[in-house]
């Protein structure tokens, strides 16, 4: 009676991975670290562009207040966008608290975003703005995007006590928090920063109009993050809508090219550019190519490496 | 069959003190009737030890005591109290009867298993007690086998009083006549018969009763024995539930009303979470000095019980359309609804749960106004800037989490509602159109907004945009994607019928 006791005593302090093949012993984790780790791969809200997911280290963290800053033209509104189209449309409900109202409904549905799940809310103001987050937050959303839009920020960056407060919600209601704002402005309450800069926007056709806008490339730096210090930063590219949908259909190109930037009714016949040709077609610069020969983005050295 | 019976004496007094517990402490008489004529129904204890006794007139009353406070009997208070009670019966037994004027009957046969103690029928009416407490309604209890002897035991002190199995008749025998409430004539025939108490009563024959005093005389033979002919009869619950009071002084501002309904609801929202229910919606009844009544009704996005909900959205309507007259007395009815909680999941994304989500929406339109927050729709037509909001009520999540899906990477665009008027400078090309070279702000443009102002780097155009021309809402725009030298690219329109330029989108 005692000796098989004593067996399957010592069965289960065994590791539980023993007698498995290594590749298989690699993916597997005791169920008391899933227990305690507060950020699993569920936790995370990962925006569906890889450049961006891998300087938040596979997505936005729950608990956490994470700041995006980066002036206008810079593509932050872009990668917000991202992040709540790949959240609605995994199931998730996300807020969006529009300081400005600027977003637009169609190209976000175009983005991918499912907006049955979005809640948006306009406030006047940045203390209304913050506000609203908190309320959202408290409010059990899993994911809130605090979005103050463009320079000047109305109603000035809000006081330091309301950011404060607002990640403590966030860390309470274990709620994800984006901060998007043109300069930054969440002070110390924020666990992570990101600033994006926009490199250049890129054209299609040469010479005076018509020419088509392409997208936009930029880089995205890792300002300060506590669960990975060392700063980084990644090149992508946004590209404009329409574009992608010609440049994956060359045959309906031509037909395709008058409504590519407007889903408007175009009335009078768009001028027409010159036939790529060898002599006067303008090629894209060196890195641009590089960075659409790439899937979507490229990583970076550190902060400071000199671009190309 | 055992019957409970849960009575609180003094009750229009209990009823108004429910209301309004800061009286607790004084000395407080309920009087019915107006001016002088008006009489004392019930006083608390504080007045009673000065003199004062029921009957007494109002003049008599202040003679007495200078400093009485006075209220009229307020039926919604009464009313109020009286759901109160039957709801604190139907937490114990599902067979509750009404007997009226805070009084209830239950029946307990089986409870008693649920209270493991020496005498579990004692440790129940201690339950009952409490609970009817806790509702802000002190209460005596008695138990019994039947509804008669249960309420003769819920009239005595020390309570609750506990009539053994059987003994009905032995309880009742020492008790004076008064108990069974007879009717006056026949207590005056009794009295002449040198009956005083029920056990003398019940030791003369049945048959000569009956023939000399009829069949009310018989009756009350019958309840002296301890028989009660009349059988429980469980009341249906009802379907809603009414909160409210009348005000002394009518109120002519919003806070002082909101200070008052928030007590209400929150007793409402008490008797809600008893009945485990949440309010779906509330109906508010408000008479208006000198007459009328304001009636209003609120939908809630799901089933609360969360006073700060309600009463906020109290708050929202009223400030919307205020009642336009002085409120002399308010009523709150709810609608009942089960609560929907969140269905669990162990693969998929975790639901918000309804109720919170209610009260988050709740708060933001108080927050905001209501017009600030919902689901972006997109309604029909071109424009850019066009947009609508409906009501945000997503729907359940999947029930497995879908892979992560590669992201579009799409460029987007920050709508400037209403748009950036612009001064734009144009140059003519070979075949005269017309294209952007420098955008600046136009002239007395206000301050404080967004500066777009440069030369033009790349101008791609222009996009022609008509719409609207058969609603007799024509626009006509030609639209063009700027990049400034050292800013960013911009989407701004000509409108063809003006002339004018503006701004209209950033990428970004």
């Amino acid at each position: 009676m005692g000796a098989p006791l004593r067996k399957s005593h010592r069965l289960l302090h065994r590791a539980p991975s023993a007698g498995l093949p290594a590749e298989l012993r690699a993916h597997l984790s005791p169920a008391r670290e899933l227990l305690d780790s507060p950020s699993g791969q569920e936790e995370l809200f990962a925006s569906g562009l890889p450049a961006l997911d891998r300087l938040l280290a596979g997505g936005l963290p729950r608990g956490m207040l994470v700041e995006l800053r980066g002036r206008q033209g810079s593509g932050r509104f872009s990668l917000v966008l991202a992040l709540l189209a790949a959240a609605t449309a995994r199931g998730e409900a996300a807020a969006l608290i529009d300081l400005g109202g600027q977003l637009d409904p169609e190209r976000a549905t175009a983005c991918g975003a499912d907006l049955s799940r979005l809640l948006w809310v306009h406030p006047h103001t940045t203390r209304e703005a913050l506000a609203a987050a908190e309320i959202a937050l408290a409010g059990a959303l899993p994911l809130v995007v605090l979005e103050l839009g463009l320079p000047p920020i109305p109603g000035g960056r809000g006081a330091e006590a309301a950011w404060l407060r607002l990640a403590r919600a966030a860390r309470g209601h274990r709620g994800a928090l984006l901060v998007s704002a043109p300069y930054r402005a969440s002070g110390t309450a924020a666990a992570e920063v990101l600033a994006a800069r926009p490199l250049q926007g890129e054209w299609h056709g040469a010479g005076p109009a018509p020419r088509l806008l392409r997208g936009l490339a930029l880089a995205v730096e890792r300002e300060k993050s506590r669960r990975h210090p060392q700063p980084e930063t990644v090149e992508l590219v946004l590209r404009a809508a329409g574009w992608e949908a010609m440049a994956a259909d060359p045959a309906t190109a031509e037909r395709r090219r008058r409504p590519l930037s407007l889903a408007g009714r175009v009335t009078t016949p768009f001028p027409r550019p010159s036939p790529p040709s060898a002599g006067k077609r303008r090629e894209p610069p060196a890195h641009f190519s590089r960075l659409l020969a790439s899937p979507l983005s490229s990583a970076r050295g550190p902060a400071g490496a000199a671009r190309p | 069959m055992r019957v409970a019976c849960l009575a609180v004496p003094l009750f229009p007094l209990a009823a108004r003190l429910r209301s309004e517990p800061e009286l607790l402490a004084e000395a407080v008489a309920v009087v019915a009737g107006n001016g002088p004529t008006a009489r004392v129904v019930v006083a608390s204890r504080r007045a009673r030890q000065r003199g004062l006794r029921p009957g007494a007139t109002l003049p008599q009353a202040r003679a007495l005591l200078p400093h009485l406070l006075t209220r009229p009997r307020d039926p919604e208070c009464e009313r109020a109290a009286q759901e109160a009670l039957l709801e604190v019966a139907e937490r114990f037994s599902p067979r509750v009867e009404d007997g009226g004027e805070g009084e209830v009957y239950l029946e307990v046969s089986g409870c008693e298993h649920h209270f493991r103690d020496e005498h579990p029928e004692a440790a129940l009416a201690r339950a009952l007690l409490a609970a009817a407490q806790r509702e802000g309604l002190p209460a005596r209890a008695g138990v019994a086998g039947s509804k008669l002897a249960a309420r003769v035991a819920a009239g005595l002190t020390p309570s609750p009083r506990i009539v053994p199995p059987g003994e009905e008749a032995l309880f009742l025998a020492p008790l004076p006549l008064s108990r069974l409430t007879p009717e006056l004539e026949l207590a005056e025939t009794l009295h002449r018969w040198g009956i005083g108490s029920i056990g003398e009563l019940a030791r003369l024959p049945a048959a000569e009763v009956a023939s000399r005093l009829g069949e009310a005389g018989q009756q009350l033979h019958a309840r002296a024995r301890g028989l009660d002919p009349q059988p429980l009869v469980a009341r249906v619950p009802p379907p809603d539930f009414r909160e409210g009071m009348s005000l002394e002084w009518p109120l002519t501002s919003l806070e002082p009303f909101l200070f008052l309904a928030r007590t209400s609801l929150g007793r409402l929202c008490r008797r809600l979470d008893g009945q485990g229910l949440g309010c779906a919606r509330l109906e508010v009844s408000l008479r208006l000095e000198p007459d009328g009544f304001c009636e209003r009704s609120i939908t809630l996005p799901a089933p609360s019980r969360d006073v700060k909900t309600l009463l906020t959205l109290v708050r929202l309507d009223l400030e919307r359309d205020p009642p336009g007259a002085p409120v002399g007395g308010f009523t709150f009815a709810a609608r009942p609804d089960r609560p929907r909680g969140s269905q669990l999941t162990l693969f998929g994304p975790r639901e918000v749960p309804p109720d919170r989500l209610a009260t988050t929406l709740a708060r933001l339109f108080a927050l905001l106004g209501p017009e600030r927050a919902g689901t972006p729709a997109v309604p029909d037509g071109h424009r850019p800037e066009r947009f609508a909001l409906v009501e945000f009520a997503p729907p359940p999540p999947p029930r497995e989490r879908p892979a992560p899906a590669a992201g579009r990477g799409l460029l987007q665009v920050r709508v400037l509602r209403p748009p950036v008027p612009l001064e734009v400078l144009v140059e003519a090309g070979r075949d005269g159109a017309e294209t952007p070279v420098e955008v600046r702000p136009a002239p007395g443009e206000e301050a404080g907004r967004l500066a777009i102002d440069g030369r033009v780097r790349v101008a791609s155009g222009p996009w022609e945009l008509e719409e609207g021309w058969w609603r007799g809402e024509p626009v006509a725009r030609e639209y063009w994607d700027v990049e400034l030298e050292g800013s960013g690219i911009y989407r701004i329109y000509r409108d063809r019928e003006r002339g004018d330029w503006f701004a209209d989108g950033v990428y970004d």
